[in-house]
């Protein structure tokens, strides 16, 4: 418990508020840009928080990656197209909000909801520290790598159009991540004799090459604005109360966000649909669902800000990311000499709290600014995304460049982007290959261990055989449910989804 | 088109099958502690990448369409324009940033850099000049604010120039 005041004050050192608010900041602008989400936000931070302070640097990162599910509302209500991919059912009842008056209604709604989903998420975070700890230190490497096996089969087989894909996308990332230096002996792997893949290939590198550049490639060829004109109409103080009305929808899908959130695979791309799915299969009345029903707005909103608290339980004490920007988070604590998994729950516990308070305190000042900002929030929306296309470059190649300071960052990052590009028009999941990179050297350093401390014996203990039988049936159910959604091709797309 | 398309798909995933047999070949000549991750990995994926490939085959074969995803949103785009059409705008844009890069190997990232965000601006977004000159000197001014306040640096060109140029 003193600890967890002892981190309050931390938090609440002007030098950390500061951080804070730049991260929050940078949150917001990031989620109004469509297709930018949590995990470019995240890697184009990653080479300013070297030699940071592990204090201040959670500020940062935290602050950005917790308020994007708020501010990507603004163009998923105001022109339909989602901020990041958290936001997409918000669209459905939000949208025909916006065209009716009513934005500033489903906005004060949805800044509501958010808050709300945003804290919960922060206390589920603060409950569990205790309570999972005794777990955390039972787990030895054998165990962690299984679980590091079990976090990538999930998110390959729940994030593809097709199980396979995901799969070998994971693999992808894990192969990338194999290249450079072994951990264990002093050999260079697959590195055609060039100088620069001897150390790998860095997160930034492979983070915005995958992630950034297919989208600004996509949205110049798109070549359209952000946003066409925006009124946004009168009534926050009626989405506000409509919000609170309904706080058992709020609460419920404060839950679904936090355990889609902590299950590896899932994220920001599946959580609204969930929950909308949820709201839509719970409600009695349904008709209005889809031509601007408040609910609609409120569900996935208070889901998708509550995953990020659920998101880090897995990060902290498995060192097992539950998404991509969790993927890269992870990678930050690396960068910033923290090894996340069981020493986190034993050595830094401060710094979760610490995690957790920004958390908290970056949904309130994130949904605060949302709303004392929304105008001219809203007209930056209506930027054709061409004039921002120069800076999105220029920021992602500088950025890439101060991983090593050398011409490899540069020609990585197209390759990278080429690859990233062609996986997202194919319909191979990006977001597994990206956790199968940050995962890969952790995975052979826990193989590693395993058989030289067990021998083959490690295969027979008790938790690597539960955790085996769970990948079994988790990939086998991924196959079967993939079989099933490719026979009616043609379903309903959020009962589908919600499934 | 979709069968182009299909063909495409096929391609790649011929190309992610042979990258893991490469992966195979190569780790065979690594020392044996750095070698069984890298090669039960790219074995594994060998055997899935070979079994992909023949869905994909058979997909195209019988002239079935990819199934819808189960939620992802940033998978399966969808365009209003022909894919050949996608294709050749995404490889102007490539050429576009070989260009950028060929600039900053001659003159020096900042410098590059500022003509690259002037041409867009002029050129793909339509501006007038001083528009775009305002852009530029904007992107060369942040470029040299963050560059000092956070000590990064910026890759420098054969021809040398004065900071915050070059």
């Amino acid at each position: 418990m003193e600890t967890v005041f002892q981190s309050l004050g931390v938090v609440l050192q002007p030098g950390h508020l500061l951080m804070l608010l730049c991260g929050v900041v940078m949150g917001l602008s990031i989620g109004i840009l469509p297709g930018l989400g949590g995990i470019v936000g995240m890697t184009i931070l990653l080479p300013v928080i070297y030699g940071m302070d592990p204090h201040s640097a959670f500020g940062l990162l935290i602050g950005m990656v917790a308020v994007i599910p708020t501010s990507d509302t603004f163009p998923s209500v105001m022109m339909g197209i989602p901020g990041s991919s958290a936001s997409q059912a918000t669209i459905m009842d939000g949208y025909p909000l916006a065209k009716k008056g009513e934005a500033a209604r489903a906005l004060g709604a949805a800044f509501t909801a958010s808050l709300i989903g945003g804290l919960f998420g922060a206390l589920v975070l603060t409950l569990i520290i205790p309570i999972a700890r005794p777990l955390v230190l039972a787990f030895g490497s054998p165990e962690l790598f299984m679980l590091a096996l079990l976090g990538m089969s999930m998110v390959g087989v729940l994030s593809g159009n097709r199980p396979i894909k995901g799969i070998l996308a994971a693999g992808i990332g894990v192969m990338i991540g194999a290249l450079g230096d072994a951990p264990a002996v002093p050999e260079y792997r697959y590195t055609f004799g060039i100088d620069y893949l001897m150390d790998g290939i860095p997160l930034v590198v492979v983070g915005l090459g995958l992630f950034a550049f297919p989208e600004i490639v996509d949205l110049l060829i798109k070549g359209r604005a952000i946003s066409e004109t925006t009124t946004l109409g009168k009534g926050w103080l009626d989405g506000v109360k409509d919000t609170l009305k309904h706080k058992f929808i709020v609460l419920r899908c404060s839950v679904i966000g936090v355990i889609v959130g902590f299950l590896p695979g899932l994220g920001g791309s599946v959580v609204d649909w969930i929950a909308y799915g949820h709201i839509i299969q719970t409600s009695r009345d349904r008709e209005k669902f889809g031509k601007g029903d408040i609910r609609g707005v409120i569900a996935p909103e208070s889901a998708n800000n509550a995953k990020e608290g659920g998101g880090l339980i897995p990060t902290f004490l498995f060192g097992i990311p539950g998404s991509g920007s969790m993927a890269v988070f992870l990678g930050g604590l690396l960068i910033l000499g923290i090894q996340p998994g069981p020493s986190m729950v034993t050595e830094n516990v401060d710094l979760i709290y610490t995690a957790i308070w920004s958390l908290a305190l970056a949904n309130v000042i994130g949904a605060t600014l949302s709303i004392a900002l929304s105008k001219p929030i809203t007209r930056l929306t209506v930027i054709p995304f061409s004039y921002l296309a120069p800076f999105m470059v220029l920021i992602i190649t500088f950025a890439c460049y101060q991983a090593t300071r050398s011409w490899g960052d540069l020609v990585a990052l197209l390759l990278m982007g080429i690859l990233g590009w062609i996986m997202k028009q194919y319909g191979w999941p990006r977001p597994a290959a990206l956790i199968g990179y940050v995962l890969s050297d952790n995975l052979e350093t826990y193989l590693f261990i395993s058989v030289q401390r067990y021998g083959a014996e490690w295969l027979t203990r008790t938790g690597v055989l539960v955790l085996g039988a769970i990948i079994v049936f988790s990939v086998g159910m991924g196959i079967f449910f993939q079989t099933k959604r490719r026979a009616p091709a043609s379903g309903g797309e959020h009962g589908e989804k919600a499934a | 088109m979709a069968k182009k398309l299909l063909s495409i798909r096929i391609v790649f995933s011929a190309l992610v099958t042979l990258a893991f047999a490469y992966g195979v070949y190569e780790a065979l000549g690594y020392a044996y502690l750095a070698k069984i991750f890298p090669l039960y990995v790219s074995l594994v994926l060998l055997a899935v990448g070979l079994i992909n490939l023949a869905l994909e085959i058979r997909d195209k074969w019988k002239g079935v369409a990819e199934a819808k995803s189960g939620g992802t949103a940033d998978l399966e785009v969808k365009w209003d324009m022909q894919m050949s059409q996608v294709l050749q705008k995404f490889g102007v844009f490539v050429a576009v940033i070989i260009v950028l890069y060929g600039g900053i190997w001659f003159i020096g990232y900042p410098l590059s850099i500022t003509i690259f965000i002037i041409v867009l601006y002029r050129y793909v977004a339509g501006t007038k000049w001083h528009w775009a000159l305002v852009a530029g000197a904007a992107g060369l001014g942040f470029l040299a604010l963050v560059s000092k306040l956070l000590y990064m640096d910026w890759p420098e060109g054969l021809i040398k120039l004065p900071w915050p140029l070059g």
